[in-house]
């Protein structure tokens, strides 16, 4: 009988802990049409969001929850607070920022990210942006790099309004709608003609409020010929109480821009995470996705790149660690639209201690979309038999013109490599930690160092024993 | 009438979780079946089979609780519909080398379901060739529902041969159960019916059972394709293959769904599906879902999909070589069907099938 080995459970001591909601302005629980009314009136929106809002409580109401992927019967919205304003006003200096808001962020390292590595730095408190900085040379290179509530109403009104909810609309399915209805927070990035940014811009969702809902939006438009990459991260202490993420990313990518977009998830074990992220690409665009999934109680995220423009190129590139109690539904959709378009996903999924991890995907190649190339790899290891991996990859190929690859693979740690590495000297829980570590490595290897980091000790693969 | 229900349900814009046949059916019972080559140590009952006293009772309840790929709909019309069952059994270690051959000649207008039982004893071993077959130009309907069970150390070959015409409308459910140390080959070519719906669950439940399956599929002129396989796999160490081939032509339509379920328990099961798909045109639909469902670490499950147009080396090696592109894609779509008509090892079948594809490819 072999000795079985564990992979520790993430470690959460660094993101699990809560600060006083003392003096913060709660709304009620629940999804009215009085509460909607309330938060568009909190945050002074214009005429065409409020209508936007009530009519997408409309949709919501009038669309059902899923009948596929995890159950969410767990999420009641009537428990859920969907605005929760800190008591202060958003900063672009840390001094001004409440000490209890500003310790939080400095346990979590993004001040000082921010000086070592980024370009500019978002960082949101439930549901407002407590800070928001940029550095002054980007400014100068015209990069607009604001909270969603004043781009809303300022220079860049009209193209907010142009774009906002117009790539993932609110009848996009009822998760979509509840955002339409209650979004509060995120990020506006505009990227001129031409700016190629060298440092990355990072955006840091905190939900710090028990039994409340967090829905930032974040716009990204980045003009021809420019370059960004942007990073999302997010995490939140553990309640008893079912937490609720609803966000939606936008993303336009011009032609023969470029943008990569890079997210760690790690919210708490009570987290319903339920967020859609979409990315609509021009002629010779590129739009990279780096995804890291380790929080959440529930999670459907599945990245979807609209591969528009003649020759435009999609990556995704993801993990996704499920642990105890966790029931994580992750993926990424590809649309291709145009001619020559290709698109490459690559995906590892891990699961342990009971969790279950599904990867699911979709390809669509539409008639037009002539030389259309596609490739689809995805990976998920097993580290004891009391979890779950399950993969649902679907291609739907309209035209003869493309090339289409798939392919998958469920497994535990090889006893030959494990066997062989030994045979080389190393000790029997080094080479399975090794193993696991080379598992993740090409989604680590995509990520900054820092965030590599961050991953490998999200993971953190203290083995013992053997695993089999 | 729903069909071919996936296991797990995935979006719904994809239109996978299931089909829907939408047309009224109203059978006439013509087209009848011509059995031929029954070998020794084989026996065969026609109709009301439970009175014949061929086969153990308990037996028989087992098959007939087994449920086909189409769904339970499916299987609720076989038994509203078909009076009995045709049912060959292979006595306790008989091994027979020689095919039991069943024809289905139908005609133009024909509208009939039948039910078929084939049950391996302990040890025995049987290949099964059914063929269904029309002229081109007939229209009809055909459900077939066919249920196998392969005892301890059985073996059950079951080749399937569909060379219906185009205005025909075909169900195919096979149902399988295979015990310790048994194996289930299934070899099928799905070449006519103009909307054909193909079910198939095999259960592994034995230790060290197994399952080969390959399939070869030609889509012309519009046909619909409809194909839901199910593995899943109780047994220890039970292992399953299963390998889909074709092409798709001129307007036709073509959906695959493949699941392996390597269930809790199955400790060193494996499972394997492949599906290579040639796109010979534009207005083509080619869908493609080849899910793993994993509840046990001790496991390897894989999959594997190509999907597209001739590749351009083979095109260009071909066409240096003097073929046109029209000659080489119709040698490339041969090849690959080759690959699974080769499989049979009975001339009549094989030849049956060449004489398919050479009208095909007119």
């Amino acid at each position: 009988m072999r000795e079985r080995s564990e992979v520790n459970d993430i470690d959460r001591s660094a993101y699990d802990f809560k600060d006083s909601e003392e003096g913060f302005y709660r709304i009620k629980e629940g999804l009215t049409r009085q509460i909607v009314e309330q938060i568009s009136e909190e945050k002074h929106d214009p005429e065409w969001m409020r209508q936007f809002r009530l009519r997408s409580l409309d949709i919501y109401n009038e669309l059902k929850v899923t009948d596929w992927g995890p159950d969410i019967s767990g999420l009641n919205m009537d428990d859920i607070v969907t605005y929760v304003r800190p008591n202060t006003k958003m900063s672009a200096k840390w001094e001004e920022v409440p000490e209890d808001i500003k310790n939080t962020f400095e346990r979590l390292g993004i001040p000082q990210a921010e000086r070592e590595s980024l370009a500019g730095v978002g960082a949101q408190y439930d549901s407002e942006l407590v800070y928001h900085n940029v550095k002054d040379e980007v400014s100068k290179t015209g990069v607009i790099y604001t909270d969603m509530e004043s781009a809303l109403t300022g220079e860049y009104a009209d193209m907010v309004k142009d774009h906002f909810m117009k790539l993932v609309p609110p009848t996009d399915h009822k998760f979509a709608a509840l955002h339409g209805a209650v979004w509060s927070g995120g990020s506006f990035v505009y990227v001129p003609p031409g700016v190629k940014l060298d440092i990355p811009l990072q955006s840091y969702f905190r939900l710090n409020a028990a039994g409340a809902g967090q829905f930032e939006h974040t716009l990204i438009i980045v003009s021809e010929g420019a370059d960004l990459h942007f990073i999302e991260g997010c995490s939140a202490p553990k309640y008893n109480v079912a937490n609720l993420h609803a966000g939606c990313v936008e993303l336009y990518v011009g032609k023969n821009a470029r943008l990569r977009y890079s997210t760690i998830e790690n919210w708490s074990k009570n987290m319903y995470n339920l967020n859609t992220k979409r990315a609509l690409c021009e002629d010779g665009a590129t739009i990279e996705w780096i995804s890291g999934s380790f929080g959440s109680h529930v999670s459907y995220l599945y990245p979807s790149s609209v591969l528009k423009g003649k020759g435009s190129h999609a990556e995704f590139t993801g993990i996704t660690f499920a642990g105890k109690g966790q029931n994580l539904d992750t993926g990424a959709k590809m649309i291709h639209i145009g001619e020559d378009t290709s698109s490459f996903i690559n995906t590892k999924s891990i699961s342990k201690d009971g969790g279950i991890s599904t990867y699911r995907s979709s390809v669509t190649v539409n008639e037009k979309a002539k030389n259309a190339k596609a490739s689809v790899s995805c990976a998920s290891l097993m580290l004891d038999d009391i979890s779950r991996s399950d993969t649902v990859p679907a291609m739907d190929i309209r035209t003869g013109q493309c090339d289409i690859g798939h392919e998958a693979k469920i497994g535990r740690i090889s006893d030959d490599a494990v066997f062989y590495l030994m045979s080389r000297g190393i000790s029997e829980e080094d080479a399975k930690a090794m193993i696991v570590s080379g598992f993740a490595d090409p989604v680590s290897k995509e990520l900054p160092l820092e965030y590599a980091v961050e991953m490998n000790n999200l993971i953190r693969l203290e083995m013992k024993g053997a695993i089999g | 009438m729903k069909l071919n229900k996936l296991p797990t349900l995935t979006w719904n814009f994809l239109k996978l979780n299931d089909a829907v046949l939408d047309e009224k059916i109203t059978l006439n019972g013509r087209g009848k079946s011509v059995i031929r080559n029954i070998p020794n140590g084989v026996i065969v009952g026609n109709g009301g089979c439970d009175n014949c006293g061929i086969c153990d009772p308990s037996t028989l309840e087992d098959i007939r609780k087994l449920k086909t790929g189409l769904g339970d709909e499916a299987d609720s019309f076989f038994e509203s519909v078909c009076d009995g069952s045709l049912t060959i059994r292979a006595k306790r270690d008989i091994k027979v080398e020689e095919p039991l051959c069943i024809n289905y000649e139908l005609a133009d207008g024909d509208k009939n379901a039948v039910k078929q039982e084939i049950i391996a004893e302990e040890g025995s071993s049987i290949t099964v060739i059914m063929d269904y077959s029309s002229k081109r130009s007939d229209s009809g309907f055909f459900a077939v529902q066919t249920k196998l069970k392969a005892e301890k150390g059985a073996k059950i070959r079951l080749v399937k041969i569909e060379l219906l015409g185009r205005g025909f409308t075909g169900m195919d459910g096979i149902a399988a159960q295979a015990g310790e140390d048994a194996e289930i080959e299934l070899i099928q070519m799905e070449l006519g019916c103009g909307k054909n719906y193909v079910g198939v669950d095999i259960e592994l439940d034995g230790k060290r059972s197994s399952f080969t399956g390959n399939t070869g599929y030609l889509c012309i002129n519009g046909q619909k394709l409809d194909m839901n396989y199910y593995i899943g796999h109780t047994g220890k160490k039970s292992v399953s293959s299963l390998n889909v081939t074709g092409a798709l032509r001129d307007g036709s339509c073509k959906n695959f769904r493949g699941t392996i379920d390597l269930k809790h328990g199955a400790k060193g099961a494996k499972g394997d599906e492949q599906e290579s798909a040639l796109l010979l045109s534009d207005n083509v639909i080619n869908k493609t879902l080849p899910i793993i469902l994993c509840d046990e670490d001790d496991v390897e499950g894989s999959h594997g999909a190509t999907i597209g147009r001739l590749s351009q080396d083979v095109l260009f090696y071909m066409q240096s070589r003097g073929f046109s592109e029209h000659e080489a894609e119709v040698l490339m779509t041969r090849a690959q069907l080759n690959s699974v008509r080769g499989m049979i090892g009975d001339e009549k079948s094989v030849g049956a099938i060449s004489q398919y594809l050479e009208e095909a490819f007119e």
